[in-house]
């Protein structure tokens, strides 16, 4: 190149964000090269497998494993008896991984096996003999709650009534609990007396929501494995290696500083690697008994009995508004089954509660929840915790509202839909907020005015398939949420001789396309391409602190800190430029892999070069950056008040169904989706996220059903869990509003959980639009939709109740 | 745990039932029931594990006089593709067409789906529509013997059929359906693929100017094994389809069946829609 040449180059300005990239994990995934945890091996490896309870509640009047132990390539059994340093583990510190005395729940670890395979494995499990004497079991949480009902956590007693051994402890677990109540919320905003006092029309409405379950593609697993020096090695599918980190040490009773995680490429996540579970635990202690790595791994069924499930939820909403369709109040009463221990599920009214207070402007708010012990699979958390339930309620009395005071369901939610600029009776800010756009866009691009009033007039008419659409709206947060006193993440940033970027987050990718939008976003601000970089994000040993994957939270947190560490390394780049090349470093930029005079484009040098001669030179230097992103976010206190989250994200579905009166057939024929997104930073990424959570909104509204009967689940399998399949996937229309958020990553904001919330809600309105039968119970089946129907479906009313 | 001893694949018909003179074996087909029914500990394996899929005999689908000969191999891919079949007997590619998912299909065998005699089993119902006939192979001495019988007999209870441990299912035989024949499938699940029946019902018979006569009606998940419905039947031979009739039938049919509770369904929706779609099949007929 001659230097005229090199002189008069030029680079356009681009930019990435907005375009549609391809996921970076996605190739390695289509060609099945992608190493999961099931992939994985190490040599001396054991195989793990836990013996599970034959009974829903029961005492553990003896356990014989000593045919077990005999069996030969069996390495190490173990009970409850073998552990005596064992800690219970969950939210509530409720719950011993080996049950000590009592099982609970079906699905309750009794004993566990490491062998050389895993056939032998389950040899074994089939030679330990185990004694129980049956309890009466709790399956309803209103039976929970009455007088003299049965304690699923009585101070633990031996099986001949005397006190167990257990090493001395205030939990739950070493202690018991006197009554059924696992957790309780209580919120209020105003004087709802004062709301009703003055509402013209007050409708109150008992709603029930069921179980369904993540249904991973990739079942659980872990691997572990002890050093020689004691150090422990995770190979595990957590969603929040730095919290768990701390956690399994206080299980095992050792300094975290010696515990590493490393994650493999996680099969899917959605909330449900959110917590510590029995299997993990257990697993640990196989690989400490056995001084051998031990791999854990769950059969599709296990992985439907013992994973947990989405909050199963009785709630009753009261609610009441003026003629003039301004909302006076909202009373909430919920009865949460938390199953036999606690997970998050039992916490999901901190989202809930915010639906509630601040979907709309209601002056007047009071919401109580219970999280009540049973015998049944308990609950963790879910993609959306608490919202779609919460929202599956309120949307549908908007509609119930706006029929009884006669106006335009549209009219009435704009007229109670919150603002930009506005400050919730929860203290919620509203800085970015295009909820108005969502409602109008959703209902424009849907023709809902038109088909709703259109679909109304048929109702009548003959012939047994009626067309039904109907709207639904959330509230969500999606600049994080700061549920522990640092919701922030950490970000190392380094480049290389070639101009190469390695990104080391904090942040774990579990399939939602985090490591793709945090490239996009470091390139973005150092003028590279896409290629031009690797992502370090999943070992706790080189990544630096990140609270975890939840809350819709990573591309707002994780991005800001990314984009934070770009920056400090573009800054140092253009002094050194700036220096060498005799100009202001405000008339540098980066572009294309070169440096270049931001005012024309024109070349001044290739940015690989110039690294290069930073490093190799007298004084080296390399450009190395680290930065931690902490949002201006609250930790809400007792009453539950302040800015929980950065940002808030906001979206409106509209669903349309064709419902046939013959056979109960409920077909989701479209959704049009309008999302707050802040902005689109991958468009083919927020597109999948998008269209993979309406399908899993579309299975909670429609098809997925754990059955659990007196504690037994009835279909732990694909063949009766019914997953949506592909020809049922609707029509899909996303139209996005960019509502350029001042805090977000570009404007961007957290739109994660976002897709799935609306679609049960809206499915309900639509099929009440189709056949004016209103559906107050998921999921929609064909036999529940044909009863209601007929009027076989008596309503059920759940008085509100809170705990004393 | 499983027994299994041996893995045996024959490559002659006289092998296989040389094999299974022993009792204490199993045989596979397509595996599609056998495996998750296994595994799921439903069924136990036995000493032997005879693999069926190399013998010759097994195979194939072709016109022998005036019958439709379907080897019990035959998949239900290739019996949804044949043209003998997409000719003759429509109503069990429409059966073969709600069946399972295109994997399933191509692996999963008629003979299997036979053997399985599972109440809800798709091909039944039209097979038993068409007045197919099974056939059973043995060797009770040193010769090979053949024996067959109507499929209508062919089931006892869920996973129970008159096949003696030591006969293989050979293929079944189909009469050729005569000049006006017309029948129909419909299964009723919750979703469009991959799915079991929560009812099932097939209607057929000669249609000549809007009568029907030889009236065959059948329903499968509403009882122990797939069911012909004999009062139903009685209703309809001879009968012209009007509104009055068509209401009448299907009231019939929903007070014929005693189906049962299960994760699919209740009994009380599983005899409703016998009724509803019932209704429907006969409607669509009658205005066909
Ligand atoms: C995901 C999935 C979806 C399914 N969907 C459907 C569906 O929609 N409709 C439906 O009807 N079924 C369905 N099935 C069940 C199954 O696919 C069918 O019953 C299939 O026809 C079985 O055939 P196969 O060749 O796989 O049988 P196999 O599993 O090989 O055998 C089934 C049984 O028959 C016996 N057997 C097989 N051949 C012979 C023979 N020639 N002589 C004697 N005994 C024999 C075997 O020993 C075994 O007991 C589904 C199965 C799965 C896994």
């Amino acid at each position: 190149m001659s230097v005229s040449e090199k002189k008069t180059r030029i680079i356009e300005p681009d930019s990435l964000i907005g375009k549609r990239i391809p996921k970076m994990d996605a190739p390695e995934k289509a060609s099945g090269r992608t190493r999961y945890i099931h992939d994985i091996n190490l040599s001396g490896q054991l195989y793990g497998k836990i013996l599970r309870s034959g009974r829903i509640h029961a005492l553990i009047k003896s356990i014989d494993t000593s045919a077990a132990r005999a069996l030969p390539g069996v390495h190490v059994v173990i009970t409850a008896a073998d552990i005596p340093d064992q800690r219970p583990i969950g939210v509530a510190r409720d719950h011993f991984p080996l049950k000590v005395g009592r099982v609970r729940s079906q699905r309750d670890e009794i004993a566990a096996v490491a062998a050389e395979s895993e056939e032998i494995a389950e040899a074994a499990l089939k030679l330990i003999k185990v004694v129980y004497e049956d309890l009466p079991v709790i399956s309803d949480p209103e039976d929970a709650i009455k007088p003299g009902a049965a304690l699923i956590h009585p101070e633990p007693h031996g099986a001949d009534g005397t006190h167990l051994h257990l090493k001395q402890g205030t939990s739950i677990a070493h202690r018991g609990k006197a009554d059924n109540i696992a957790m309780r919320f209580d919120y209020a905003h105003g004087d709802v007396v004062k709301g009703e006092a003055e509402s013209d029309v007050v409708i109150e409405d008992t709603f029930r929501l069921h179980y369904v379950t993540h249904c991973c593609m990739g079942v659980s697993g872990m691997i572990a494995e002890f050093d020689a020096s004691g150090n422990l090695l995770m190979y595990s599918n957590t969603q929040v290696p730095f919290l768990h980190k701390r956690e399994f040490a206080e299980y095992l009773n050792m300094d975290p500083a010696r515990i590493r995680i490393i994650q493999p490429p996680i099969g899917g996540g959605f909330g449900s690697k959110l917590d510590i579970y029995p299997f993990e635990i257990i697993c640990l202690f196989l690989a400490r008994a056995a001084k051998r790595p031990v791999k854990m791994l769950f059969t599709r069924e296990e992985e439907f009995l013992a994973s947990p499930t989405r909050q199963p939820v009785l709630l009753t909403l009261r609610s009441g508004c003026k003629k003039d369709g301004t909302l006076t109040f909202r009373q909430v009463h919920t009865l949460h089954d938390n199953g036999a221990y606690t997970s998050w599920g039992a916490t999901t009214p901190f989202v809930m509660m915010q639906t509630f207070s601040s979907l709309y402007r209601v002056p007047h708010c009071d919401y109580h929840t219970a999280a009540v012990y049973t015998n049944n699979p308990y609950a963790g958390s879910f993609r959306g915790y608490g919202n779609l339930q919460a929202t599956f309620a309120i949307e549908q009395h908007m509609d119930m509202m706006a029929e009884a005071i006669g106006m335009d369901s549209l009219e009435f939610r704009l007229k109670n839909a919150q603002d930009s600029g506005e400050t919730t009776g929860q203290g919620m800010v509203f800085k970015s907020c295009g909820f108005k756009d969502c409602i109008n866009t959703a209902a424009q691009r849907s023709d809902y005015s038109r088909k709703f009033k259109e679909n109304e007039a048929n109702r009548g008419k003959p012939g047994n398939i009626k067309h039904g659409i109907g709207m639904a709206s959330m509230l969500h947060v999606g600049g994080g949420a700061k549920i522990y006193p640092s919701d922030g993440c950490g970000t190392i940033l380094k480049m290389d001789d070639f101009a190469n970027v390695t990104l080391i987050t904090g942040a774990s990718e579990i399939g939602q396309g985090s490591e793709t939008v945090l490239s996009q976003l470091v390139c973005e601000e150092l003028g590279l391409p896409i290629s031009a970089i690797t992502v370090v994000n999943n070992d706790t040993a080189i990544t630096p602190w990140d609270v975890g994957v939840h809350a819709s939270r990573t591309t707002f947190i994780a991005g800001n800190s990314a984009i934070g560490a770009a920056k400090k390394a573009k800054a140092k780049i253009l002094a050194v430029a700036a220096k060498k090349y005799d100009a202001a470093e405000a008339d540098l930029d980066l572009r294309g892999g070169f440096v270049i005079k931001a005012a024309s484009g024109e070349v001044v040098v290739e940015l690989s070069k110039l690294l290069r001669n930073l490093h190799f030179q007298d004084k080296a230097e390399l450009v190395m950056t680290t930065f931690y992103y902490e949002p201006p976010s609250v930790h809400q206190g007792k009453d539950f008040k302040g800015d929980v989250s950065a940002a808030y994200a906001w979206a409106s579905q509209v669903v349309e169904v064709e419902v046939d009166t013959d056979t109960g057939m409920v077909r989701m024929t479209k959704i049009t989706g309008a999302h707050d997104v802040g902005r689109v930073l991958n468009r083919l990424g927020i597109e999948g996220q998008i269209e993979g959570g309406m399908v899993m909104g579309q299975g909670y509204a429609l098809t997925e059903d754990l059955m659990i009967v007196d504690g037994v689940m009835r279909n732990p399998n694909f063949r009766d869990y019914k997953l949506v399949t592909a020809p049922e996937i609707p029509e899909m229309d996303i139209a996005f509003i960019e509502s350029m958020d001042g805090e977000g990553p570009q404007g961007a904001k957290g739109v994660g959980e976002a897709p799935s919330i609306c679609i049960a809600a809206a499915a309900a309105n639509a099929i009440r639009n189709a056949t004016g039968v209103r559906m107050f119970e998921l999921p929609f089946t064909p036999e529940k939709v044909y009863r209601a129907l007929h009027g076989q479906t008596p309503k059920r009313y759940w008085k509100p109740w809170k705990a004393e | 745990m499983t027994e299994l001893k041996h893995y045996f694949a024959p490559t002659s018909l006289d092998q296989a039932v040389e094999c299974l003179k022993d009792g204490d074996v199993t045989i596979l087909a397509g595996g599609t029931d056998l495996t998750p029914q296994s595994q799921a500990g439903r069924i136990r394996i036995k000493r032997t594990l005879m693999n069926i899929r190399h013998i010759p005999q097994l195979s194939g689908i072709t016109l022998e006089g005036r019958e439709i000969r379907i080897g019990t191999l035959a998949t239900i891919t290739e019996i949804m593709e044949h043209p003998l079949v997409r000719q003759h007997l429509p109503v069990l590619v429409e059966a073969c067409n709600h069946f399972a998912s295109d994997q399933i299909r191509n692996a999963a065998t008629l003979g299997g789906n036979i053997c399985n005699a599972s109440p809800a089993g798709d091909t039944l119902i039209p097979l038993l529509l068409l007045d197919a006939r099974v056939e059973l192979a043995s060797m009770p001495e040193a010769k090979l013997y053949r024996h067959s019988m109507p499929l209508a007999t062919f089931f006892v209870g869920p996973g129970k059929t008159r096949r003696s441990l030591c006969e293989l299912l050979t293929c079944v035989r189909i009469p050729l359906p005569g000049e006006g024949h017309v029948a129909h499938f419909h299964k009723l699940g919750t979703r469009p693929a991959l799915d079991i029946s929560t009812i099932s019902i097939g209607i057929g018979g000669t249609l000549r100017e809007g009568v029907l006569t030889n009236v065959r009606v059948a329903f499968g998940a509403v009882a122990p094994t797939p069911v012909r419905a004999a009062r139903a039947e009685q209703a309809l031979e001879g009968q012209k389809l009007d509104a009055a009739i068509i209401d009448r039938v299907a009231a019939i049919a929903r007070d014929e069946v005693e189906p049962i509770d299960d994760v699919r369904a209740t009994a009380w929706y599983r005899k409703e829609m016998i009724h509803n779609i019932t209704r429907r099949m006969l409607t669509h007929v009658a205005q066909a």
